[in-house]
């Protein structure tokens, strides 16, 4: 099969330009097309301007800043010729038949014959797309429909038609998949495809709803998310965030293309709000603001009030955080409790979310083969933690059928052949699914996928604790789960890490991968725990956690078999560290790492610093002498850096050169499993380490630049008590640049600055901040 | 001793060009400086057998500028292997010592014509060098040793009561100067162009024609929260390499060399560190007096413009009057043109002597201020 190396975006746009970043992330060319602006200077205008928006994007659109070189800006007029040399061409152009029809017939001439075209439509049907176009083309065309912003979110919808070629489908499969990270769902061709449009009635729904029923937004947001295991951005924060503006366009073209009895028809036309806040340039946050905004009043700027639309006055109010009852009752009773809640808020999320869900049950099989694929688009395309279906496992199919049949409502067929049994179940261990026909099928994964969550349910843990698991992933490979709250770490997870480390060696496994699926691999060691230490002045009991983690990391680094780090979301402070340890790291390209611990006012304590400094002695990107790992090692710690992805990751020596990055979230685990494999033949134990510092010099090289900082207006006071702590470990405390300085030697001054900085009264002031506000405070 | 006459007969650089992002940032410095040096051999006729010494001043020589530069040089510019090669190092000051250093050389009957260099990558090697490593018991006493340029030119503000808007008009004049001079091809005469793997480099890059009152105000201060010095009001990090020929006039004339001045006298002194930017005033003094001459008497006056609030503070002392500013620097200064720590002396001191030929006029001043508190300055006079 043909692979895929060079990409032409044609359309330049919000859309367009994202999807080029993340080709470009995939170590891929781009040409990026748009047209030539009439009287333009600049015939390429467009595409240059969408690179230099790219550039700036926030969240980062590119995964490291030399990415953006991949992409090679052009025009629809100057550089046709050069499609030739593309093997796929996207269009992601406004959504025009008779605009994406004229340039389907452009590219049909310049094209390379066996290259594949592919619309990023997510509205307009395949068939009316290719209509007219010769066979060849319907052969290489196909609908692959991207979210935004197209790096973050993972689904990637997947149209062909009967004509399109199956080798063309497989190399894009493939190439999505493996190369650009995406999780491919097959929809067909029918309006709106899947996540749009379930996601338009839920949000049209809920607008509507709460209108309505004179629901308060804030109230409203809260009631229809985390209950819901949706973003706390809930509905309204969500149409800010994707900017109000989008809603006609996604309402308009599913208007137009959806059967007339379409539930969808039933929650009446667009409410006029929204025209009229549009209008007036509140498109959402890119705008004015939307349904939030902050204060606008310059007298006010400074401590940035945020506001919500009073949907009555139609005037935006202070917002007032409200914590209604139906959303507490939701916190012990789970979704049922406030489906059921006896209120009108209780109400409205019933009315939004039974009709969504019903929905959702009633499009398959028009808009997908099966409801795993309805689930996977609604968790991927728009972050809720659990589809429709799932949702409705959780309340019971029984009791959803019960109450809507109460209401006197239809309850859609698939609901019906389910007749009381859940949609999914786990039969021997492997998940199910409730097909169309009403019989249970398996849930199939993408080959060369391994999922935790399915070796977890197909088997008992090796050795576990409340806060962490040992499991058995086959071929002699273990993976060290943690499962603590946002998966901290704290003195439990070291002592199953300890557990674990002898069971692998005992029974002779092969070796260890240390992996989640939790959003975050680990945002660092449980604060609470420090804190409560540092109050009541038990520098002892700190000592006795840090000696513990440190011990134990070093036993797993110098474990008789090998180790590898597989994260995926944030790795911070501890997290780090844990990784930092490994002999090896296979990282999920979405991995954000960083030692942080200067922001709670402490220094790494777990071999953070250690490690670092090792890596800078044994990197090739440093030059050599005393100071340039020590430097580096000080700069990474005492900002803070944290990597905005894997690959920023090994700029910051976190990764070593030769680790491994991943793309696709699915894959990270198969491929630690292989990196295990491969380091186990042959594998020996690392030497001990040791390390020569620049001792009092290097300190006073650091607090010069520090003394700089401040004299800037920098960094604070603190800041620099911090640094100089942070200095003293990493130059090697009072010894000389020819002293051999074993690894204890650096973990005790760690320990001995963790404790002093921990005692005093601004870095208790941060960690305690930290832990009850949830950011870091400066002091 | 003998009492001999000391010329310069030659003077050329490379192009001055931002570190990091220049044309030079990826070409190694003893590269540059060997261009150089060829350049000026070649440009001046001189025999290469003839040559005693190739004397290189460098701020930080180490890595690329390391294993004594100098020598190294020699080979990579195809000098015979009989020329010597020495380093040295006062900071900016060093290629200006390189010259003093000849001169003493030739007055001692040791040599009679050398090469007097200069070399920076401020690209390549950082401005502190890869591996600082201050004496912690002085750093602890007396930080001031150690203390960061900007912060020395903040003080100077402080002392001299130097306004920003002042400190700005310095700047806005020196683009303007050198803009002017970059126009009138008056830079090209003494640039040798670089080959690269990219191509020839032959202009300055640090210039700014478009430099104004208005675009300097908007920028933040640089080295203090409330202070005043700006990245607009000190000389950018710059790469670039100097070269000026020193030998006897005797041999001047007997090789037909072109002469451009001769040295009348030299001096360097030490300042307190911390206002270190005031050192041209007592070596500017010093030199003055061995030459039994006056600041009024200077037809072309080269200070270097390390900061716009250090230069400043010297005029104040040394021309409080103000009658001399259309003598200074007249194809701008180190604020436009840039300041490869090194290489700076012998181009401030070949530019003094090809303005004196190029204008006219019979004396000339080169001096310049040197971190951890030093000044140098070199009195010329035309022949």
């Amino acid at each position: 099969m043909a692979g895929i190396e060079k990409i032409a975006v044609i359309g330049a746009g919000v859309m367009g330009s994202g999807i080029a970043a993340q080709i470009a992330n995939a170590g891929c060319e781009v040409l990026l097309l748009d047209i030539v602006p009439k009287g333009a200077d600049n015939r390429n205008q467009l595409a240059e301007s969408a690179l230099q928006k790219l550039r700036r994007n926030k969240p980062a659109a590119f995964m490291q800043e030399k990415f953006s070189r991949h992409i090679q800006p052009g025009n629809l007029e100057d550089d046709l010729d050069r499609l030739a040399e593309c093997d796929w061409i996207i269009e992601a152009v406004i959504e025009r038949l008779d605009i994406k029809r004229k340039i389907y017939q452009t590219l049909q001439t310049h094209r390379k014959s066996g290259s594949i075209v592919s619309s990023n439509t997510s509205t307009l049907p395949l068939e009316q797309l290719t209509e007219g176009m010769p066979d060849d083309f319907r052969h290489d065309f196909l609908i692959t429909h991207f979210f935004n912003p197209p790096r973050y979110m993972r689904l990637l919808e997947l149209v062909v038609s009967e004509q399109t070629g199956k080798d063309q489908e497989a190399r894009i499969r493939e190439f999505a998949d493996w190369r650009l990270g995406k999780s491919v769902v097959d929809c067909h061709d029918s309006p709106g495809f899947i996540a749009n449009r379930i996601g338009t009635y839920w949000l049209h729904a809920a607008v509507t709803g709460a209108l309505q029923h004179n629901i308060d937004i804030e109230e409203a947001d809260a009631a229809l998310s985390r209950p819901a295991g949706v973003p706390k951005t809930g509905v309204f924060g969500l149409i800010d965030l994707v900017g109000l503006d989008l809603m006609p366009h996604l309402f308009e073209s599913l208007e137009q293309s959806l059967a007339e009895d379409d539930p969808f028809r039933e929650l009446g036309p667009m409410p006029d709000l929204i025209q009229d806040l549009i209008d007036k340039g509140y498109t959402g946050r890119k705008g004015k603001g939307g349904f939030y905004r902050l204060n606008p009043d310059p007298e006010k700027a400074e401590d940035k009030e945020k506001q919500v639309l009073d949907l009555q006055s139609r005037d935006w109010v202070k917002a007032s955080r409200p914590k209604p009852k139906a959303v507490k009752a939701a916190r012990k009773g789970g979704l049922r409790a406030l489906l059921s809640h006896d209120s009108a808020l209780g109400q409205y999320a019933w009315q939004v979310l039974s009709g969504t869900y019903s929905y959702a049950v009633s499009l398959v099989p028009e808009v997908a083969d099966d409801i795993e694929s309805v689930d996977r688009a609604m968790r991927l395309g728009y972050n809720w933690k659990k589809g429709p279906f799932e949702l409705i496992d959780e309340l019971g199919t029984e009791w959803f059928i019960e109450r809507l049949e109460k209401e006197g409502r239809e309850v859609p067929h698939l609901l019906r052949l389910a007749d009381g049994r859940s949609f999914y179940r786990t039969k021997k261990g492997r998940l199910q699914f409730l097909n169309v026909k009403g019989d249970y099928q398996d849930v199939e994964r993408a080959e060369g996928s391994l999922l935790l969550e399915d070796v977890k349910r197909a088997g008992k843990p090796l050795v576990k604790n409340s806060q962490a698991s040992l499991w058995d992933i086959g071929d002699g490979v273990t993976c060290l789960e943690f499962h603590s709250k946002m998966n901290s770490l704290n003195p439990f997870i070291m002592h199953l890490i300890g557990k674990s480390l002898k069971l692998v060696s005992r029974q002779k496994f092969t070796g260890m991968v240390i992996y989640n699926e939790g959003t975050n691999f680990s945002v660092g060691a449980n604060l609470l725990m420090l804190l409560v230490a540092a109050r009541l002045y038990l520098g002892f009991a700190i000592r006795v956690i840090l000696k513990q983690g440190q011990f134990t990391l070093n036993k797993m680094k110098y474990a008789d078999f090998p180790v590898v780090g597989a994260p995926s979301g944030m790795a911070l402070g501890g997290g780090c560290e844990v990784l930092l340890h490994c002999d090896a790291i296979v990282a999920h390209a979405e991995s954000y790492i960083g030692l942080v611990e200067v922001g709670v006012g402490i220094v790494p304590g777990w071999g953070g610093c250690k490690e670092m400094l090792l890596r800078g002695k044994n990197s090739t990107m440093l030059k050599n002498g005393p100071m340039p790992a020590v430097s580096q090692s000080f700069e990474t710690i005492a900002m803070a850096k944290v990597s905005t992805s894997a690959f920023e990751a090994k700029d910051l020596l976190f990764l070593r050169e030769d680790d491994a990055i991943i793309m696709n979230r699915d894959r990270v685990l198969q491929a630690a499993k292989q990196k295990v494999l491969q380091m186990a033949e042959n594998y020996q134990t690392p030497e001990k380490a040791v390390i020569k510092l620049p001792g009092p010099p290097g300190k006073a090289a650091l607090d010069l630049a520090v003394v700089s900082l401040k004299k800037r207006g920098l960094v604070s006071e603190h800041d620099h008590v911090i640094a100089s702590e942070l200095a003293n470990v990493l130059s090697g405390g009072d010894a000389d640049m020819n002293d051999e300085l074993s690894e204890e030697t650096i973990l005790q001054a760690e320990r001995d600055a963790l404790v002093k900085l921990a005692g005093t009264k601004l870095s208790k002031a941060r960690i305690s901040h930290m832990l009850f506000k949830g950011k870091p405070l400066r002091n | 001793m003998s009492n001999k006459t000391v010329v310069l007969a030659g003077y050329a650089r490379s192009p001055f060009t931002p570190a990091f992002k220049g044309e030079l940032a990826k070409v190694r410095p003893d590269e540059i400086a060997a261009q150089v040096v060829k350049g000026l051999v070649h440009r001046t006729g001189v025999n290469p057998d003839d040559i005693e010494d190739l004397i290189m001043g460098c701020a930080f020589p180490e890595a690329e500028q390391g294993f004594n530069v100098a020598r190294l040089v020699t080979f990579l510019a195809g000098l015979p292997r009989s020329v010597a090669g020495t380093t040295v190092n006062r900071f900016c000051g060093s290629s200006m010592q390189a010259i003093h250093m000849a001169a003493g050389a030739i007055q001692m009957n040791a040599g009679e014509v050398f090469i007097c260099a200069g070399i920076e990558s401020m690209s390549r090697v950082p401005m502190v060098g890869y591996n600082p490593m201050p004496h912690p018991q002085l750093y602890k006493d007396y930080p001031q040793a150690y203390m960061g340029m900007g912060e020395t030119a903040e003080n100077l503000v402080d002392k001299y009561h130097i306004s920003r808007e002042e400190q700005e008009r310095f700047a806005v004049e020196s683009h303007k100067k050198a803009s002017a001079a970059q126009k009138a091809g008056k830079l090209s005469e003494e640039i040798v162009p670089i080959e690269t793997e990219n191509g020839t480099v032959e202009l300055d890059g640090c210039i700014r024609p478009d430099t104004t009152a208005e675009t300097l105000a908007a920028l933040k201060p640089a080295f203090s929260e409330n202070g005043s010095v700006t990245a607009g009001t000190s000389s950018p990090l710059t790469d670039g390499a100097s070269a000026v020929l020193v030998c006897t006039e005797e041999y001047a004339d007997k090789h037909q060399l072109e002469k451009l001045a001769k040295i009348s006298s030299f001096a360097v002194s030490g300042c307190q560190p911390e206002i270190m930017g005031i050192g041209p005033v007592e070596s500017t003094r010093k030199a003055l007096k061995r030459a039994r001459l006056s600041l009024d008497q200077m037809d072309v006056i080269e200070l270097n413009e390390a900061f716009s609030s250090q230069s400043l503070a010297v005029l104040h002392d040394l021309d409080p009057q103000r009658q001399l500013m259309a003598k200074i620097n007249i194809d701008g200064g180190a604020l436009a043109l840039g300041h490869p720590l090194g290489a700076t002396g012998a181009r401030i001191t070949g530019k003094a002597a090809a303005i004196l030929k190029r204008e006219g006029g019979r004396y000339a001043l080169a001096t310049q201020c040197i971190g951890g508190g030093q000044g140098i300055a070199t009195i010329l006079e035309a022949v």
